[in-house]
């Protein structure tokens, strides 16, 4: 008697569960499945923006696209976008990290004050540092006139390669501090007789640091670094508002790329396939984070 | 000995924070500037006179205030459909056994990293076909993509986090699955709630891209937007008031940075980083 009770009860909690997530369900598909999948359709198309007019084109878009110079261009700087701001957000957050972990006076306020650039709106962020780096009345090219490092006002957004070291170390400086955040999380949980007995063994602070809290930050690293690298690769705010892509297209990504070619140039269906393809190519970091995370669960 | 280094550590380490907060205090400092002293050679680190007059010309001869209010309204109005619809979905992804929850939960993380440029152009056919384009109700429709995930996410880790003894004790004295939701889950989970509607205010407040191509008109551009607005209609930039718009849109993060404080570690960082 108390078996087939039991099934009805189990069914009639699953259905409750169906009706809690089907909100989220059609929202989900209303407002990213389906769009995902018309992208993917839309990207066979020509389609001329202000009218919404076009034609099929087949692979058309993709053939032009893998032929045409500047997706290989814009690709190659979006590497280097990624591979070097994230490199400084890795280095410098684990560094600040390991300074905030320690004892420092008024260590809550210099916590807020680092975490704060993560937080502010990036096109605050954005503003500010084109005021610092302005090139008549700048505070930067004053600072390093004044130090002797250069001689003449710097031109830091209009020329390469200062364009694209510019925009990495702003990119570096707003989103270290979710390195920071993540770190010292782990940092907190590493029990502290390791440290001791590594002590007793006679290990320096150098040597403390590559034994023991290196391998225990390896795995939150390597999310980290997926992670970072994901949303660094796809960002658009702080470039498109810090140089446009410019001088010409010397620090264009593939994210600006597509706006361009939807909004600017009225291509609509070339631009989705643009998208298309920056697409397929972060999935291959989207698959390696989605499972590490998978592994993690127990 | 031990106090020399513990000093110079010190000074080292805060004049490294200092460093990262330069721009952030800069921001300040131009913003109280007479205009006179903005382009004084040597620059002034400390302004002599403290003004507020950039404060004054932004709220009342510019379209800041328009801004500031529709960024309220799109932020109020995303946050609270948001998180409405994720506290149930993540109630159901982590106490409910059925078939495809597993999909489910890994569809929410994909999408969580999904580029919004992918989204954005089949959004704005969507929208103009719709006929909602120029509208705060469009944004809030395309802010949805990237909170929704976002809080689906976060949420989830922190429902798993509530013990089920609880609940399960609810159940056996006789209470409904909703009831026991409302009484012993809302409870446990109204600090995880609250978090993640800062969190999800803070992305909404900052988004800029979605707000660049559904939005061209005063009447529903928020903040992000209308500030760089401001910038490129300017014949000669005025970056005083440029910067009393900066610090005056940061107002509202400082607020919600401030109550955020004791679940830092369990935010942003968390919600990516521990599964």
């Amino acid at each position: 008697m108390a078996a087939p009770r039991q099934t009805a009860l189990e069914r009639q909690y699953s259905l409750l569960g169906l009706m809690l997530i089907a909100p989220t369900v059609l929202v989900f598909c209303a407002v990213i499945v389906y769009p995902l999948v018309s992208a993917i359709y839309l990207s066979l198309f020509s389609v001329f923006t202000p009218t919404l007019q076009g034609g099929w084109v087949g692979l058309e878009n993709y053939r032009s696209l893998l032929g045409s110079g500047e997706f290989w261009v814009s690709l190659r700087n979006n590497l280097v976008w990624t591979a070097g701001t994230l490199a400084l957000q890795v280095l410098f957050g684990v560094g600040m990290a390991l300074v905030l972990h320690q004892n420092l006076w008024f260590r809550s306020l210099a916590r807020s004050l680092i975490l704060f650039p993560y937080f502010v709106s990036t096109v605050v962020a954005v503003l500010v540092w084109k005021w610092v780096f302005n090139d008549l009345y700048g505070i930067l090219n004053h600072v390093m006139m004044a130090a002797g490092i250069i001689d003449w006002p710097v031109d830091y957004l209009g020329t390469m390669p200062n364009a694209m070291i510019s925009i990495i170390l702003v990119g570096a400086w707003k989103y270290f501090p979710f390195v920071v955040i993540a770190v010292l999380a782990r940092l907190q949980t590493i029990p502290e007789p390791l440290y001791e007995a590594a002590r007793i063994d006679g290990a320096g602070p150098v040597a403390r640091f590559f034994d023991i809290t290196l391998p225990q930050l390896r795995e939150v690293l390597v999310v980290i670094v997926l992670l970072r690298a994901i949303w660094d690769f796809k960002e658009f705010d702080l470039i498109y508002l810090m140089t446009g892509g410019g001088p010409v297209i010397a620090t264009q990504t593939l994210p600006l790329l597509v706006y361009k070619e939807a909004f600017a140039l009225n291509r609509m269906g070339m631009a989705a396939a643009y998208a298309v393809v920056m697409m397929a190519i972060m999935l291959v970091f989207m698959v390696l984070y989605i499972r590490r995370t998978r592994e993690r669960r127990p | 000995m031990t106090a020399i280094r513990r000093v110079l550590f010190n000074l080292f380490a805060w004049t490294v924070v200092l460093a990262v907060a330069f721009p952030l205090f800069w921001m300040i400092v131009t913003s109280v500037k007479p205009q006179s002293e903005l382009f004084r050679r040597p620059p002034t680190f400390l302004p002599e006179t403290v003004t507020f007059e950039h404060y004054w010309t932004l709220l009342t001869r510019t379209g800041f205030l328009d801004y500031f209010r529709n960024s309220v309204i799109l932020s109020v109005a995303t946050t609270l459909t948001v998180v409405a619809i994720a506290t149930l979905g993540a109630y159901s992804l982590v106490r409910f056994r059925y078939r495809g929850r597993e999909s489910l939960a890994f569809l929410v993380l994909f999408t969580y990293l999904l580029p919004s440029v992918v989204l954005i152009i089949p959004l704005y056919l969507m929208l103009v076909t719709l006929g909602v384009s120029n509208t705060i109700f469009s944004l809030v429709i395309a802010y949805t993509t990237f909170a929704l995930p976002y809080a689906l996410w976060l949420l989830r880790s922190f429902m798993a986090g509530i013990p089920e003894d609880l609940e399960s004790a609810a159940l056996v004295d006789g209470a409904s699955r909703m009831g026991a939701f409302r009484d012993i889950i809302l409870p446990q989970l109204l600090p995880g709630i609250i978090s993640t509607a800062l969190f999800t205010f803070i992305l909404s407040w900052n988004e800029y891209l979605y707000a660049l191509v559904l939005v061209n008109s005063d009447a529903a551009r928020p903040l992000t937007t209308g500030v760089m607005s401001m910038l490129i209609s300017a014949f000669n930039i005025e970056w005083s008031l440029l910067m009393a718009a900066s610090v005056m849109m940061s107002v509202p993060l400082i607020v919600a940075f401030a109550f955020l404080q004791s679940y830092l570690t369990s935010g942003f960082g968390a919600g990516g980083v521990k599964g």
